[in-house]
């Protein structure tokens, strides 16, 4: 590696540069392994640096703060939800290329202990009146929370793309297949694939629920971002329930008044799934 | 000071990142554990001082959540990335105040260090007091002007136009010794003392 190619590398580790230069560089990190390896290295050599320096803790209430402000509804950032499909599907490339980048980072380091704990996943279809259920058995996977998330990602991202993949069969989206949730009972996180659904009226907004149909318990699960777009791919999570009964589980879409305050139960219509099963 | 990350801690952190991507509350409050403190510690030496960094680091996290989707581990490390964020904020703030460099901040680093400006716990395991020495020392094989020009462009707001016109040297000696600082400090760093 020449001393040029050398120096690229520095002063793109250290930010130092322009917008153009940056992009140049960075198609260069993709076919260039020597050349990523050494950014690696030099980014470990810069963390070094400042973890080196001498350490303080932030103040206690700072992450309030943090979260309040990334918490209020002006702020652009996701919150429980993602704000348009394109860009889900294009995260769980992230998830993806993981892998390519531990490649690089280190290779041993995928050797993880895998508890053989058994577990699975759920798929719920939300056609009303008709509620599909499949489980997918995974067994002898990692348990961590990371693991667990970028298998399920992955799992959302494979079957919104190749719906047939999908372990069971689902109606035609203009014949009632309207969408269909997957998810995690372990991580009480999952993904809800909707494939037709009505721009929401003027001051509503849609909620999405879980529902334990042995206890009739409903848990919420976010709302869906606002959009003109009748189909997407949306992330949600719901506060774990002890007493959940894994082979139960609804999930149901209302239309609530976007005026209102925190809804812990649904009150508006049911635009998508079946509330009663 | 926190142990430096290996390879799990490095995928780990990624994967917080990618959950933050699409939402994920947990995973930033557990990126914020990680970094709050060497982020807050990165700003206190950029800016020298306590107040103005606890607000750029509430800044940067409230960026780093918002562009958690964007993040690419293909690119970057997740504390680089952070870092960076980090310091593009801070350097956006002393241009805008023009700010007394960083080279003689308002509180003696020293002091900082000890927490007798401000009180602050220190923390440092006898691990970590390790990974300072060594540091040091590799810091102390690399030659004075590129060490000089590292820190300068690491930590504080100046250009390398700037930093030029600070050192009396033209614009592409500085290139060169911003290069053989970082490249001298990684020998230093993967060979030991000499």
């Amino acid at each position: 590696m020449n001393a040029q190619t050398e120096e690229l590398a520095c002063l793109y580790v250290l930010d130092q540069l322009s917008p153009g230069e940056r992009a140049a560089f960075e198609a260069r990190l993709d076919n260039d392994a020597p050349l990523a390896a050494l950014v690696l290295e030099l980014e470990s050599i810069l963390e070094e640096r400042v973890r080196e320096l001498p350490q303080h803790e932030a103040p206690r209430e700072l992450l309030a703060r943090v979260e309040a402000r990334i918490g209020r509804r002006a702020d652009p950032g996701p919150e429980r939800a993602v704000p348009a499909p394109w860009a889900a599907i294009a995260r769980w490339g992230i998830a993806a290329v993981i892998a390519v980048a531990v490649s690089i980072i280190a290779v041993q380091n995928l050797r993880r202990p895998a508890p053989p704990a058994d577990r699975s996943l759920l798929i719920v279809g939300l056609e009303p009146h008709q509620s599909t259920l499949a489980e997918l058995p995974i067994t002898g996977q990692p348990q961590s929370a990371d693991a667990r998330f970028v298998q399920l990602a992955s799992l959302a991202e494979q079957y919104w793309e190749r719906p047939e993949d999908l372990p069971v069969k689902m109606a035609p989206a203009d014949h009632g297949g309207r969408g269909y949730a997957l998810f995690d009972p372990g991580s009480n996180q999952g993904f809800i694939a909707i494939r037709h659904l009505p721009t929401a009226e003027d001051g509503k907004r849609y909620h999405l629920w879980v529902l334990d149909t042995s206890t009739g318990q409903i848990r919420e699960a976010g709302v869906l971002p606002a959009s003109d777009q009748a189909r997407g791919l949306y992330f949600f999570s719901v506060a774990p329930d002890a007493a959940a009964n894994p082979g139960r589980l609804g999930f149901f879409v209302t239309a609530e008044d976007s005026t209102a305050k925190a809804t812990d139960k649904p009150r508006g219509k049911v635009v998508l799934g079946d509330r009663a099963f | 000071m926190p142990p430096a990350p290996n390879s799990d801690t490095v995928i780990e952190e990624a994967c917080l990142i990618a959950r933050m991507g699409v939402g994920d509350r947990e995973a930033f409050r557990e990126l914020y554990s990680r970094y709050s403190a060497p982020l807050f510690s990165l700003a206190v030496r950029m800016v020298g001082d306590f107040g103005q960094a606890e607000e750029l680091v509430q800044d940067t996290f409230v960026k780093i959540w918002r562009n958690a989707s964007t993040f690419d581990p293909r690119k970057s490390r997740p504390f680089t990335w952070s870092v960076t964020i980090t310091r593009r904020t801070c350097i956006d703030h002393l241009r805008k105040r023009k700010h007394q460099p960083a080279t003689t901040p308002l509180v003696p680093e020293e002091a900082l260090a000890q927490g007798l400006a401000t009180g602050e716990t220190i923390r440092r395991s006898a691990e970590s007091r390790e990974d300072i020495e060594r540091l040091k020392g590799a810091l102390s094989e690399v030659p004075r002007n590129p060490r000089r020009a590292l820190e300068l462009v690491l930590f504080t707001e100046l250009t390398q136009s700037e930093i030029a016109e600070r050192l009396e040297q033209p614009a592409g000696t500085v290139k060169s010794w911003i290069r053989r600082g970082l490249i001298d400090l990684r020998k230093a760093l993967t060979e030991g003392p000499p």
